[in-house]
């Protein structure tokens, strides 16, 4: 199996600052290779409300009439990138933008999970935010023009052909175009560990996805999970399930914020 | 679907034409303030009133007579004569761009009785106030006949009450004023027509592209929507000054200017004859509807408002939904148990559920398609993924 062209996403949309899932075997997944690259087309999934990435499965496999991979990305709704294949992708379809036909030779398509719907919108910040940036780091690093990012909705032919992405293109690429200027303020991480307390105890780890230690147990003690001590998928799934019905970004990683509505949960 | 969404284009191209307008009538005041065309055009009203278009004899004597040298600064200057499209572009100088109907009555019922002012004799007290009988025996002293009849009509219609020899006297000059003001009128349209024309090339500002770009950009439609229902509900809009108009057009997010991808008709159309097309039209419509007035415009607003009220767009229903988006919004059972705590649902319940919604159900691609021409977007998700089998992620943590 050959390993396609774009091996460089994950490491640049992490050195954005962006948290970056790649999919097993995304090296090798693609339709043939993509060829060079010359711009962004942003699309909507118009998949189920629920989960973080419910398309994720589809994006990779494609569909009954459709053969995978559907997009090089999939941006859930914690903003997390999900690196899906590093080769051709069948996402843009019959379009124009900037002179060019061949959309799935040569844009990078980004699948966000969103419905399209009213129960959907507006999109939740950090994703919004995630998508901006990360359009912004490729242009980055192809040193691109901010024109040369397409909603599908624009680039489709014949018009009105696709409605997605239902997003504010011209405003998106104001913002993309000011991160690349370097005026926008630089991305807000999760802290690594908690503020020490008053007493002068370090504040605990932040945890996430494969972290083994006591904390974990801590953690999979308060939410009822099976305490093994290694933070696996379904202990990933319970503290996203946890976050969403606290109101908090539901990205799976227990930080701060976590964490203190975690002693809240115990305390009462 | 009529209902909300083309009434909403409409809607959005109305307001476009009307900040356009306002845009353009702020110019076309700015031109006149420099210009003065309207007193020109009272000048050449009035030359033509009194039979005198080269103002050489009564009109000459009206202009200089004090009841009128008053009203403006310096002497009297005649504008230069033309015979077609006299005045839309002869500057006015200094001479006044309103008369009152009184000032003219006076002036030319003292002109009439006492002769044009030029000696003491006639100015000096002692020739007596001026009585009906005079006025009509002394009519001959104006020396111009047409003008001779149009008083004798008036004062014999008076009936020997000189105050209704005046009033008459007002209203024949008030008629010709309302020639004179729709003759303005149109010479503005004109020149409203013209800076329209600029003001679509220089902001870019074509119609077929705003259209075509607020009937693809819902978000957009409904954004300018809103505005245009803010701007419709404040009764001062009319008079928005030239910064807040220009503001307006830039702060919505519309497809004009040149540096603008969206404005781009080439982007919309195939073929350099297209291109052209559209672009001519698209100006000369934009330029049309600013010779129309933003008064016009504001009116229509404010009915396409009336209507749209009525009209209730139906947001809520789900026949409104595109099939496209239909996919989506009607996900399998599984997805509904697809959340955290459940197991995740074997692959193959999951395609045997969704296979009914998918868009066109099984038949795998037998055709070859070149691979550019498909799209797998707005997915019509086959395979859930819950939350569970999401790959770990790495980044984002300091």
């Amino acid at each position: 199996m050959p390993i396609y062209s774009l091996t460089w996403l994950p490491d640049v949309l992490k050195g954005a600052g962006l948290k970056v899932g790649p999919v097993d075997g995304w090296q090798t997944r693609g339709s043939g290779d993509v060829g060079e690259i010359r711009g962004v087309i942003c699309h909507h999934t118009a998949g189920p409300r629920q989960g973080n990435m419910p398309s994720l499965r589809t994006l990779i496999d494609g569909r009954p009439d459709l053969p995978g991979p559907l997009a090089q990305l999939g941006l859930g709704r914690d903003g997390t990138y999900y690196v899906v294949a590093a080769g051709r992708c069948n996402h843009a379809g019959r379009g124009s933008w900037e002179g060019i036909t061949s959309g799935n030779t040569h844009f990078i398509g980004i699948e966000a999970e969103n419905t399209g719907l009213a129960d959907d919108f507006p999109w939740p910040a950090i994703q919004l935010d995630a998508y901006q940036r990360g359009v912004a780091a490729i242009f980055k690093h192809l040193t691109l023009t901010v024109d040369c990012c397409a909603g599908h909705r624009e680039y489709a032919l014949p018009p009105g052909r696709k409605d997605d992405p239902s997003l504010d293109m011209v405003a998106f690429r104001a913002t993309v175009s000011s991160l690349l200027s370097g005026g926008a303020p630089a991305p807000v991480l999760i802290p690594a560990t908690e503020p020490p307390k008053p007493d002068g105890t370090p504040g605990r780890p932040t945890l996430r996805r494969n972290d083994t230690n006591d904390f974990v147990k801590l953690v999979q003690q308060k939410l009822g999970v099976e305490q093994l001590g290694v933070f696996g998928p379904k202990t990933e799934a319970a503290v996203r399930e946890f976050q969403r019905t606290h109101g908090m970004v539901p990205d799976g990683i227990v930080g701060p914020k976590t964490w203190a509505a975690l002693d809240a949960l115990s305390h009462s | 679907m009529l209902g909300s969404d083309i009434l909403d284009v409409a809607i959005g191209v109305v307001f476009v034409f009307f900040i356009v307008s306002i845009l353009c009538s702020a110019i076309r005041e700015g031109i006149e303030a420099w210009m003065k065309s309207r007193a020109t055009h009272l000048e050449q009203g009035i030359r033509e009133l009194l039979h005198d278009r080269d103002a050489v004899g009564l009109a000459r004597q009206f202009f200089e007579h004090p009841m009128i040298y008053g009203l403006y600064a310096g002497a009297y200057q005649k504008s230069p004569t033309s015979t077609w499209w006299p005045t839309a572009l002869t500057r006015g100088r200094n001479l006044p761009s309103y008369i009152p109907s009184r000032n003219f009555a006076l002036a030319l019922m003292d002109m009439a009785a006492r002769g044009p002012v030029v000696d003491q004799a006639t100015s000096s007290p002692i020739s007596g106030a001026i009585t009906f009988d005079d006025l009509r025996a002394n009519i001959a002293t104006i020396g111009n006949p047409p003008v001779q009849r149009a008083l004798l009509s008036a004062i014999d219609t008076a009936q020997g009450d000189l105050q209704r020899a005046q009033k008459n006297i007002e209203e024949w000059y008030d008629s010709a004023m309302d020639r004179v003001s729709g003759w303005y009128k149109r010479s503005t349209q004109w020149i409203l027509f013209a800076i329209g024309l600029s003001a679509a090339v220089v902001f870019n500002v074509n119609t077929l592209t705003v259209v075509d770009y607020l009937y693809s950009e819902k978000t957009a439609r409904q954004a300018l929507v809103a505005r245009a229902q803010v701007v419709a509900a404040d009764p001062a809009s009319p008079s928005t000054t030239y910064n807040l108009a220009r503001h307006e057009l830039e702060s919505n997010n519309l497809p004009i200017g040149w540096g603008n991808r969206a404005a781009k008709v080439a982007e919309r159309t195939q073929g350099r004859w297209d291109v052209l097309v559209m672009t001519t039209l698209g100006w000369l419509l934009t330029a049309i509807a600013a010779s129309l007035g933003a008064p016009f415009w504001f009116d229509l607003l404010n009915k396409m408002m009336v209507i749209r009220s009525t009209v209730k767009p139906h947001e809520k229903s789900p026949e409104e939904a595109s099939e496209d988006r239909q996919i989506g919004s009607a996900p399998p059972p599984a997805a509904a148990a697809g959340s955290a705590a459940a197991p995740p649902a074997p692959p193959g319940a999951a395609v045997a559920t969704t296979a009914a919604a998918a868009p066109s159900p099984p038949p795998p691609p037998a055709a070859p398609v070149p691979p550019d021409q498909v799209d797998g977007c707005d997915v019509g998700v086959v395979h859930i993924t819950s939350d569970e089998d999401l790959p770990a992620a790495e980044g984002g943590v300091a």
